[in-house]
Order: C-alpha cells, then sequence, then structure tokens
C-alpha cells in the first residue's frame, strides 16, 4: 500500500516536473498541422528523405550501449551484413557470441544462460545448444544506425 | 520539490484502495534494480500473434515488459516490438489537450491548432455533427475504428453508431487487413474465424507460407516454426512470396511467383490433387460441397472517374469492362485467338454463390496444367521456367504426401489482394480436398496483423455490416436480436450497409460524409490513393475528429484531436488470430488530459437527446422489408413504451444502464489497480466489464462463447480460444473431439449457418430448381485465375508491393518514438533488383523518385538485405508518413470484402535530379 502511494506521488511529481519544463505557463502558440508528426512538412509536400548509415563498427570495436531497461534485449553495436541471413544450419552470431559467461574484455558478449533454456518443451532445465525459438536473433535484438531519435521519449527504467 | 497530495486527488487518480495522509516525496529517479516493482500480466500491444507479456511499474510508470513464460502463445520470449511495450507510452510528443482548429477565437477549418477543453472540444465536435447529420441524415456521418480497438471500445462504438445513431458507417482499419479472410470464412464455413490454433504449428509436418512473410511480421510464430524445424528432421517450411524474404531464409524451399498468380498456383495444386488420387473421398462426400459464383465482378475500383486524375482514367476503366488477355482466355477454356470483351456486370454481386458438381468443378481445373502455370506464375525472370516447374511439383508433392500433415498460414498478402476472398477460399479448397482441414496440424490457416482484428473488428463486428457474434444488419432476425439484447425499439437498427472504410474516403470526396471520428487508427497514412482523401479533408467542407496517442498524419489532416490512453493507461481486451481473449488491467495513469476511448464515447453520447436522433431519417439508397424506401422510421414513440423519455440521452440508453450500473466499481477483481475511465467519468460502475459481459450474451450459445470477465484476469489463465463451454476453451473447431458445437459422432461438422442455402448451377451462373440446404457441410470453390487490375506497361515498368518491416508496427505511430527501434529503422527504403537500379543511373543510397498514375513520392533505393527483389519489382514499407507511399498505391479492392490491394500496382522508378 505504502509503495503504492509513493509511486503515485512520484508520478505526479515526475508528471508536474516534466510539463513544467516543457510548457512555459503563458499560453501555447497555436500549432500548425506540418510542425506536428514525425515529418516536420504539410500532408501536401513531397519530402527528401534524410540520408543515413547503418552501423558499420566491426565487432568488437565499440561497446556494448547501455540497454533501456534490465530485460531488454542489447542493441547490437557492430555491422551484421556480414554474418546473415540466419538459416536453418548457419548462424554466425552464435559461432561468435555462445561462449561462456561473465563478458571478458575485448570478446563478445556471451550468450545469457537465459538463452539455453527451451522455455515450451523443457523449461526446468538448461541445455546445451541455444533453444531452437531464440535461433533468429534478430527478431529481438535490433540493429543500429547514426539517424538521431525521431523524437525524445521520456521513458525511464 | 515537493508536492502535496490530497486523499481525494488520490481517489480521483484511481487508486480506491488509497488511504490518507501523504506528505511531500522527494523527487527522485530510483535505479532499475530498484526492489518494488510491481509485475502484470498483460498482452502486447502489435501484432495479431497475441504475445502475453509480463509488465513491471513503479512509481506510476512503466519500467520493463518482459514475454511471459506462462503464455503458450510465446513463452517467454518476445520480439523487438514486443519489448518495445514498456516505451510507447513515453514519446516526448504524447498529445495531452485537445487540439482544435482556431482562428480568432473560434472553430475554424483553416485555423492552426490550439489547446481547448474537452467540454469546448465536444461541444464543436457536437455541433458540426449536427450540422453534417441535418444535411444527410445517418449516412452524412461515420466512425473509422480499428483492430486495435479494445473489445470494449469496439463494442461502446457500435452501439453508439448503429444502435444510437442509427447509422451503419462504423468501419474498422481491419478491412485492410483481414476482411477477405472474414469473407471466406463467411462463404465457405458459414461462420467466421480459423479451425485451428497456433499448436498446429509443433503439431504439422510441413508449413506453407503464401503472403505472409512471418519472419518479420509474426517473428514469434516464425520463432516456433523455426524452433520445431531445429528439433524436428524432416519438418518442412515452404515460402511463396513474390520476392525473396526473411521468411525464406530458414526455408526448404522458395517459391517465388508472379503478384496475382497465387490463384493459378492453387489451382494447378487442386488439378493435381485430382489426378494423382489424392482426394479424400470419404472426408469430401461428408463434408463438403463444391460451388462457384461469377467472375466479371471488377476490382472495387469507382465506377465513374469524375474525380479521377487524368493519368487515373485507364485503370478505372477496367472496373467498368475489360478485354481477357491471351492467357485469360485460356484460362477461363475460351479460344486464345479470338477477341473476348467482358463488361464487368456482377460487380455489385460478387458475394452470389451457386452449388455445382464434382465434374463441373474438374473441368473448371482443366486449364491449369503444370506448363500453364509455371509459364504464368514464374516471378523471377532470370530463374530457368524447368526449376521453376520443379518447385511447383515438390509443393504439390508436399500437399498430396499420405500421412503428412500440412498447415497453411497467409496474412496480407492473400488477403490485400483483388480476388482476396477467392485466394483465401482457395485454400480451404485445397485442404478440404485433402482432408487436411479442422484436425490437429493440419489446415488452412488466416493469420490477423492487428491484436485484436479477430476480438473485436470481427467478433464484436465492427464492420459496416456486421453485428456483434457474426450477425449483420441486412439480415432482420439479427436485427430484432440485437434491438432486443440492446433493449432498442423495433427498427431502430438501420438494414442498409454503411461505407466500408475506402468508401467512406470516396464518401468525404463526394460530399456525402461531412462528419468523421477516426479512433485508434491512422486511415489518411493507410489508405492507397490518399492524395485525394487528404485533398478531400482538408479542402471540403467537413470536420475530422482525430483521438489518438501521439499526433500522427491523420492529426494533421483534423480538425479536432482528442488526446486518448495508451494501452496500458486502461482496461481492455484482445483476440488474437487463434480465437484467444485475452484481458488486461490497467497499469498506469494516462498522461494530462489523455482518455480513454470508452470515457470520450460515452462522454460524447451524453450530448444527444433520443429526440435528436431516433426522429424519421433520411438513409439514400435503403430498401428493405417493412421499411418505407429511403427512410429510417420514427422509433420516438416507440422508445416511450421502452420507459425512454425523448429527453433520454443516449449515454442513458446505450451504456449507463440498470444493468451496467449494476455491475459496481471498486470491483475486487482490480487488484487495487486504478481506473481511469471510471475516475474521469465519475462513475461508480465498471464500464469496461459491464460492456464485455453484455457483449458477451452475444455469442454465449451461439458458437461464440467467452468466459466470464473475472476469469480472463485469474493469475493461472493466459488467455483463452473461444468457443469457451463449460470453463473449457477450444483449440480446434468443426471437430467432433474438442469442439462442443460439433455434433458428436460426426467426426468434423461445419456447423456455421450463414449462407448455407443455395442454388444449384454451374460453371457460368445457376439453373433453375429449388434451394438446397447444407448443414454441416463447407464449400470448396472454384475460383478462377484473373489479371490484376493494373499491370506493368511502357509507362509505368515495374510492379510495386508495399508492406512493413519487424521494427516498426503499421504507420509507425508507437515504435518510431522508440529511440532503438528507431536506430534500426529510421526511414522506409526502395528495394529493388541491382540491375533495375542500374537501369535506371541509380544508386544505392540514392534519392529516386517512385511515381504511379495517382502521385509520386521519393525514397532511397536498397538493395539486398532483408527484402531480395526479383528484376521488375520493387518494395517499399509503409510505416514512414515521410515516405508516404499511399499517395501511390491503388485503391482497388476485392469487389466481396472490400479489402484494399496494397500488394501491387504499376510505378516508375528514376532518379531525383
Amino acid at each position: 500500500m505504502s509503495h503504492l502511494l509513493r509511486a503515485l506521488a512520484l508520478t505526479l511529481l515526475l508528471a508536474f516536473a516534466l510539463t513544467a519544463r516543457a510548457a512555459p505557463p503563458a499560453a501555447p502558440r497555436p500549432i500548425p498541422d506540418k510542425e506536428l508528426g514525425l515529418s516536420r512538412t504539410s500532408v501536401f509536400e513531397v519530402p527528401s528523405p534524410p540520408a543515413w548509415k547503418a552501423e558499420e563498427a566491426a565487432p568488437g570495436d565499440r561497446p556494448v550501449p547501455p540497454r533501456p531497461f534490465k530485460e531488454a534485449p542489447p542493441v547490437i553495436p557492430h555491422a551484421v551484413a556480414d554474418f546473415l541471413p540466419i538459416t536453418a544450419t548457419q548462424n554466425l552470431c552464435v559461432d561468435c557470441h555462445a561462449i561462456e559467461g561473465p563478458k571478458k574484455k575485448g570478446e563478445p558478449t556471451p550468450v545469457p544462460a537465459s538463452h539455453y533454456v527451451d522455455l515450451r518443451h523443457a523449461p526446468e532445465k538448461k541445455g546445451e545448444k541455444v533453444a531452437g525459438a531464440r535461433w533468429v536473433c534478430i527478431s529481438c535484438h535490433v540493429t543500429r544506425s547514426n539517424a538521431p531519435p525521431a523524437v525524445g521519449s521520456t521513458f525511464r527504467p | 520539490m515537493t508536492l502535496k497530495l490530497t486523499r481525494r486527488q488520490l481517489l480521483e487518480a484511481g487508486f480506491t484502495t488509497a488511504v490518507v495522509g501523504l506528505a511531500g516525496v522527494p523527487l527522485k529517479v530510483l535505479p532499475a534494480e530498484a526492489t518494488g516493482w510491481t509485475w502484470d500480466k498483460s498482452v502486447c500491444r502489435f501484432c495479431g500473434t497475441g504475445c502475453g507479456i509480463q509488465i513491471a511499474t513503479q512509481g506510476g510508470r512503466v519500467v520493463a515488459v518482459k514475454g511471459d513464460p506462462a503464455s503458450p502463445v510465446n513463452r517467454g520470449l518476445l520480439c523487438a516490438k514486443g519489448y518495445a511495450c514498456a516505451q510507447i507510452p513515453y514519446g516526448a510528443d504524447r498529445l495531452k489537450k485537445p487540439l482544435l482548429r482556431k482562428k480568432g477565437g473560434k472553430f475554424d477549418k483553416q485555423g492552426d491548432f490550439e489547446e481547448v477543453s474537452w467540454t469546448e472540444a465536444f461541444d464543436v465536435m457536437k455541433a458540426e455533427w449536427t450540422r453534417a447529420h441535418k444535411a444527410l441524415g445517418p449516412t452524412g456521418v461515420a466512425v473509422m475504428g480499428s483492430g486495435q480497438y479494445t473489445i470494449m471500445e469496439g463494442y461502446a462504438a457500435s452501439k453508439l453508431v448503429k444502435g444510437g445513431w442509427r447509422s451503419n458507417n462504423l468501419d474498422p482499419n481491419a478491412r485492410h487487413c483481414m476482411a477477405s479472410a472474414v469473407v471466406a470464412f463467411m462463404q465457405t464455413f458459414g461462420i467466421d474465424e480459423p479451425a485451428g490454433c497456433y499448436d498446429d504449428i509443433e503439431l504439422t509436418d510441413t508449413v506453407v507460407t503464401w503472403g505472409a512473410n512471418m519472419a518479420e511480421m509474426h517473428p514469434m510464430l516464425y520463432a516456433r516454426i523455426v524452433d520445431e524445424k531445429l528439433r524436428r528432421p524432416g519438418y518442412k517450411l515452404l515460402n511463396l512470396t513474390t520476392y525473396s524474404n526473411a521468411t525464406s531464409e530458414a526455408a526448404d524451399l522458395e517459391i517465388v511467383f508472379k503478384p496475382n498468380t497465387d490463384l493459378a498456383i492453387w489451382n494447378y495444386l487442386a488439378r493435381e490433387v485430382v489426378k494423382r488420387g489424392a482426394v479424400d473421398q470419404a472426408y469430401v462426400d461428408a463434408h463438403c460441397v463444391f460451388a462457384a459464383g461469377p467472375t466479371d465482378i471488377g476490382f472495387g475500383l469507382r465506377a465513374d472517374d469524375a474525380r479521377a486524375f487524368a493519368a487515373e482514367k485507364d485503370t478505372l476503366a477496367r472496373q467498368r469492362s475489360i478485354v481477357l488477355t491471351r492467357d485469360e482466355a485460356i484460362a477461363r477454356g475460351l479460344d486464345p485467338a479470338l477477341r473476348h470483351e467482358r463488361p464487368q456486370s456482377a460487380a455489385s454481386s460478387a458475394g452470389k454463390h451457386w452449388l455445382i458438381t464434382f465434374e463441373e468443378f474438374k473441368k473448371g481445373l482443366e486449364p491449369y496444367t503444370l506448363d500453364f502455370v509455371a509459364a504464368l506464375a514464374k516471378g523471377d525472370p532470370d530463374e530457368p521456367l524447368e526449376a521453376f516447374k520443379a518447385k511447383l511439383k515438390m509443393l504439390a508433392d508436399e500437399y498430396c504426401a499420405p500421412g503428412r500433415k500440412a498447415v497453411s498460414f497467409w496474412t496480407m498478402g492473400f488477403n490485400q489482394h483483388t480476388r482476396g476472398t477467392w485466394v483465401n477460399e482457395q485454400a480451404y479448397m485445397l485442404h478440404l480436398l485433402l482432408g487436411k482441414q479442422a484436425k490437429p496440424g493440419n489446415g488452412a490457416f488466416s493469420l490477423t496483423g492487428q491484436p485484436s482484428a479477430c476480438g473485436t473488428a470481427r467478433e464484436v463486428g465492427t464492420f459496416a455490416h456486421r453485428l456483434p457474434a457474426d450477425m449483420t444488419v441486412e439480415n432482420p432476425a439479427h436485427r430484432t436480436h440485437t434491438e432486443e439484447l440492446w433493449k432498442l425499439p423495433h427498427l431502430a437498427i438501420n438494414p442498409k450497409v454503411g461505407s466500408h472504410i475506402t468508401e467512406m474516403m470516396r464518401d468525404l470526396e463526394d460530399g456525402k460524409l461531412r462528419w468523421l471520428w477516426v479512433q485508434v487508427t491512422n486511415p489518411f497514412q493507410s489508405t492507397a490513393n490518399a492524395n485525394h482523401w487528404i485533398e478531400a479533408a482538408r479542402k471540403l467542407d467537413n470536420f475530422i475528429v482525430v483521438s489518438d496517442v501521439y499526433p500522427t498524419l491523420s492529426c494533421k489532416v483534423a480538425d479536432l484531436i482528442l488526446p486518448a490512453a495508451i494501452m496500458y493507461e486502461k482496461w481492455g481486451g484482445y483476440g488474437n488470430s487463434e480465437r484467444r481473449t485475452q484481458l488486461w488491467r490497467q497499469v498506469i495513469l494516462p498522461p494530462g488530459e489523455a482518455r480513454s476511448d470508452v470515457w470520450q464515447m460515452m462522454e460524447f453520447s451524453k450530448r444527444f437527446t433520443i429526440a435528436e436522433v431516433w426522429g424519421e431519417q433520411p438513409v439514400p439508397g435503403l430498401e428493405a422489408e417493412g421499411f418505407e424506401k429511403g427512410k429510417l422510421p420514427s422509433i420516438i414513440e416507440a422508445a416511450g413504451a421502452l420507459g425512454y423519455k425523448p429527453t433520454t440521452t443516449l449515454y442513458e440508453v446505450l451504456f449507463a444502464t440498470t444493468a451496467n450500473r449494476a455491475v459496481k466499481w471498486p470491483d475486487r477483481v482490480a487488484a487495487g489497480r486504478p481506473n481511469s475511465t471510471v475516475t474521469h467519468g465519475k462513475l461508480d460502475w465498471f464500464p469496461e466489464k459491464a460492456l464485455f459481459e453484455e457483449y458477451a450474451a452475444f455469442g454465449r450459445g451461439h458458437g461464440h462463447d467467452l468466459a466470464p470477465f473475472d476469469v480472463y484476469l485469474r493469475d493461472d489463465v493466459r488467455g483463452l480460444r473461444w468457443p469457451v463451454v463449460d470453463g473449457k476453451e477450444t483449440p480446434w473447431r468443426f471437430n467432433d473431439q474438442y469442439d462442443p458445437y460439433a455434433r458428436k459422432g460426426s467426426g468434423i461438422d461445419f456447423y456455421g449457418a450463414a449462407m448455407k442455402k443455395l442454388p444449384v448451377g454451374d460453371l457460368n451462373g445457376t439453373t433453375p430448381g429449388d434451394l438446397v440446404g447444407l448443414p454441416g457441410k463447407a464449400k470448396i470453390f472454384f475460383r478462377p485465375w484473373q489479371e490484376p487490375p493494373e499491370s506493368p506497361d511502357a509507362a509505368y515498368d515495374l510492379w510495386l508491393c508495399t508492406g512493413r518491416v519487424l521494427e516498426h508496427w503499421h504507420s509507425g505511430s508507437m515504435t518510431r518514438r522508440v529511440p532503438s527501434l528507431h536506430a534500426a529503422v529510421p526511414e522506409a527504403l526502395l528495394y529493388m533488383h541491382d540491375k533495375d537500379v542500374a537501369a535506371r543511373g541509380l544508386l544505392v543510397g540514392q534519392l529516386a523518385w517512385i511515381e504511379s498514375r495517382r502521385g509520386r513520392i521519393q525514397a532511397r533505393v536498397a538493395v539486398g538485405g532483408r527484402n531480395r527483389m526479383p528484376r521488375g519489382m520493387v518494395y517499399v514499407p509503409w510505416f514512414d508518413e515521410g515516405v508516404f507511399i499511399n499517395k501511390v498505391t491503388l485503391d482497388a479492392t476485392c469487389p466481396l470484402s472490400k479489402e484494399t490491394d496494397f500488394k501491387k500496382c504499376a510505378v516508375r522508378i528514376s532518379k531525383v535530379a
């Protein structure tokens, strides 16, 4: 109960703080429609999409970026084109990452123990191979680019 | 900094179990590992898979999500989008106040957006509703809904529009998503939604994906397929597609076919099944009949070209009449040397069908030889014909193999198709012929794209022709039953089908629709041929309201923007592709003045009295027994007999009924969680639970049985697949071992009741005679292959296919605000074959024009990677409002389902100078 209350109080405080920072107390100025949304253009205009580059770093060149929250799968901090596709018989991600933890400096991030548990067929034990349902790494782990965020995020873990 | 909270504020915030007395609390951000996280079970916000999630909250905010290990759907796993559920409430540009276009302090369509109160917003919205309604009657107003509506929202919208306003202009974006699947289910089985379930993935031997790039669009189902493939030698995945995609990567066989030729491939397969003697005769004799329908049904385009751009007119002319190509003549068994002009005379009666004999059925299949179909269907010009033929044979081998179970999955490749209903029906045709339908591990399985396309759009019935539980507005018995359950006077419900979502856009352009409320969808980005509709919305006399969480492209087109609560800020329920209904508790509060959609509809309904909406109303074109032509009768007097006064509001009639008000809030099932609909409505009852239970009454005892509301919220329940009878869910329908509605001893009982009395005829039409009843039977349709409305030619020389990417959901309004997803796929690319790139003097990464008869946009060129295009075809995802590909696409639809074909039109590509 008490932490519920504290939780609520924090929310309201956060909301208050954020609003206070984002919007000055004066009446907000009218917003033209072209200023709304992710493309700051009129719906009648044809924008030229900006150029961007997919991550080009080789494995090990760049640190793993922090996760947005603990349970989130980490972003892949290196180029992936040379390691794809993942097929039924080939998985170059696993070739490098299926190593014993904990992570050592200069070595790939080890596939965690959770990935060796087959939650559908044998949830009680750790298997020897990466669980088949986790085989396609890029279903959950995304790549990255140099594109700046479209808008900010107020998410905080 | 501190903030003092009173007990009242706490109660208003929804924490009804709160106790008095909280002084200042210092503002600090707790570390992620801090104790005090509360985990709730919930559902993913995105696709139709319906993955179970666990959601952690702390301090009134979502702090994490993870895959729910107890969910049979996804067993603890989530895709990249699923993990993003934690972040989607927190884009920095959340809408928190109503925004109205104003000039000089008043609403003005040409004005800029100004913050207004909810009262002012609803005042203007109501005044504009009345103006449109006075001018045009119930057909002048409309609501565009969604397959992302919660079950309760869809039900509230249906009651408000159909019961309250007596308009059938309610249609969901799901029209663009799986309407073709629905019509095929109704025509084939007489009842909607799949026989099978996801367990089929582990139980089958062969999975065939048709126009379903599961690796990107249903990643957690694909994970189950890959898992099974790695565990079981001999388990096979075959991928049929118009370009090489990610699903091919783990496949045993990839077949790249030319757009639209899937119908020819199915007929080749059926012909092979017959020729090889692989028909399961006992199954077919006991459970099936053969059927056919009209063939010259047009392409769902506008019948006239009065508002067309000059360049559009040649494509539009095909809506009226076509000249058969050589291949079409062969496919119809005609002399290809002669000229065959065919007026599209059955365009308005495309849904008619009749019984034919097995002999007639075989006659229809006869032209679809391997030689004919292979030459027609080969999609990669660089693949040798013999290699393609060998693949088609392997596909036939796989389906025909005795003792091997087979599941066919499809999604948008079939549904978004000018012959979408037909190609869905062809999947059933083959599975029924083989006796591989409605059995564990065997079946044709339609997947959906949205989290509640099934649960809401279809089951609740938020389509222009539907009422809850598969009922339709055209059926007098269904209308009467609905009026009784809704306690409405007789003749309240309008018998004339409303406008489907593309038709609503055309109505806007024609001035027939002047007031539109868009909920939980982004139609001005998602509707094909968008230049027409954004022009109509912005430049004609109409009023457009958009309720959303973020400022979408549709918000930019709107006159009034209403800030909505996102999924985890409200109570709700979704139904996934395998008939699994999943409910969740609200876990956080909506920010600012954002409100739940249920609150918005209930609040707005308070502004309507019976006297205003239930008098005599004009409905152009209405013709139905018991109704004067073109009119809805006044029901005000009849309403009096039910105890309503002329001043009674729609809120009292539809929502705050005696029965609903008896469903009290607070409720123990909330387990201390808030309900902002209750708080903002100052209610002492529980609208979401009341609406769910009221809706469930439609389906219980009618094959759509849902469990009680509270059951779904139990800790040991992870959704239940309907029909849920005696507390037991139904994994396989129509199978007497699993489905309590299937007649015991029948083995298989296709008990659906719709369209089960048919005339008899041959491939060309009906013959005189009595109607034949078909209890317990499914129909095996013969459906011919035909050319699409538009194909590449000298001026527009490439096929364009549009679709999705794994990282983004629909129009990107949520996922593009998640930093990691945006960084992964920051913009929509134009996928091309390298020879097509070189032939246009382009380079990878350069800007190109993509131009059709309807519009042009720019995108950057990509070659290879996740989509490997054959020569002659390009692919552009539609999530990116900055690469507004629906300005280019064609608004042709399946004439039966009215679902748009986003998968093929003709374009040209050139370098941006």
